[in-house]
């Protein structure tokens, strides 16, 4: 059997932790030097490549969507539990009974599945939020798989290393020399600077 | 692009204290839990593009679209000579703009392929969704067989897909085509008896 051209990174996610009715959906798969993002509508797909040797940063910011969902189930779970409780009729108490339990249930998976979270994914020419991956404990697994893959592409740093070229490289975005002022650039002295009016 | 790392919440600049951190940090100025990892992508210097030379012999092989410039690398795909202006590069294959465009709409340059219809997905939804209001199906059936088969060869998903969702698509539809079939037959004959 030939061997398949992807790999699956993530599972198809909906697009926000709240995008439980939504049909646009997004997955991740592992290239041979590329990750590929497929977002889908259901009947059509757009595809992102994201090239390793390109990958120059990946952001995890943890959010706060899981504990809100978490509570609106709760709460829905509780009123239909309520409902059920004090209605009265046997048939209705079934419903409300069933429909509480499922949103329960809901509740469950979602405080089961940790902390929510967005992930950035940073290039040369974008910063591309990655739909897929919106739970922390995901998107480290990702991580895990990713980095070798990177490593591979681009080499590796060690840390100390790393560290004085981030300093050395944020000082050159900044402007600012390391550890002193920012030394005035003039833009005459660009050659590939546009023409501009000068203040 | 090479602007400073910034913080997807607050659009605060990142600093060393934040970056390749194996545990979730706070942005030193929103607060925000984040984890950064930075990889040596981020301190490679973006090149400039080339320009193309300028021919200096008169009977050196210039540039098909830019004739007063040398070539300097064939296309690959219809071999005309391209200047270092025209080689659009694409993982050390070379190719012209026009090409690149005709390949990228024609879906030849797989790499470059960004959409795909899923006709399988279609066929299949089809056959399926019209069930619920089953008169629908007199329409949807033959249409679902009409996608099933006029697509049964175009390309699915770019990444690995079955055939299934047709096979189920066609079964699905013949059997909706072959009740109407059966119940028209037997309307008509029942018709028939009592006239």
């Amino acid at each position: 059997m030939a061997e398949r051209e992807y790999v699956r990174l993530t599972h198809t996610r909906s697009r926000s932790v709240f995008g439980i009715v939504s049909t646009a959906r997004s997955n991740l798969w592992l290239g041979i030097d590329h990750v590929l993002c497929i977002e889908t509508t259901g009947y059509t797909e757009t595809y992102k490549r994201f090239y390793y040797r390109d990958i120059q940063a990946l952001i995890i910011r943890k959010t706060e969507s899981w504990k809100i969902l978490a509570a609106i189930l709760g709460l829905v779970a509780a009123l239909f539990g309520l409902i059920a409780l004090f209605g009265g009729d046997p048939i209705v108490a079934w419903i409300f009974g069933s429909l509480g339990g499922l949103f329960l249930l809901g509740a469950i998976i979602d405080l089961a599945a940790g902390p929510s979270c967005a992930c950035y994914l940073r290039t040369a020419v974008q910063v591309e939020e990655v739909p897929s991956l919106i739970r922390v404990r995901r998107a480290r697994k990702a991580l895990e798989r990713l980095r070798p893959l990177l490593a591979e592409a681009q080499g590796r740093l060690a840390g100390d290393e790393l560290a004085s070229r981030f300093r050395e490289w944020m000082a050159a975005e900044t402007g600012a020399a390391p550890g002193g002022a920012a030394a005035p650039v003039m833009a005459a002295e660009d050659p590939n600077a546009p023409p501009r009016v000068m203040p | 692009m090479n602007s400073p790392l910034l913080c997807p919440r607050c659009k605060a600049t990142l600093t060393e204290a934040e970056v390749n951190r194996a545990e979730l940090t706070p942005c030193h100025s929103c607060g925000a839990p984040l984890q950064v990892e930075v990889y040596p992508a981020l301190f490679r210097r973006v090149t400039p593009g080339r320009d193309g030379e300028a021919l200096v012999v008169e009977d050196e092989a210039s540039c098909f679209y830019h004739p007063q410039k040398k070539a300097v690398v064939p296309c690959d795909a219809c071999g005309r000579f391209l200047c270092a202006l025209c080689d659009c590069e694409l993982h050390g294959e070379h190719f012209c703009p026009g090409c690149l465009e005709t390949g990228k709409r024609k879906g030849r340059i797989k790499r470059l392929e960004n959409e795909r219809t899923l006709y399988d997905s279609i066929a299949l939804a089809l056959a399926t969704f019209p069930l619920l209001i089953f008169y629908f199906t007199v329409v949807t059936a033959p249409m679902a067989l009409f996608v099933a088969f006029r697509y049964w060869n175009a390309p699915r998903s770019i990444v690995h897909r079955t055939k299934i969702r047709l096979v189920l698509a066609i079964i699905l539809a013949s059997l909706q085509v072959g009740g109407w079939a059966v119940a028209i037959f037997f309307l008509t004959t029942r018709a028939g008896s009592h006239g």
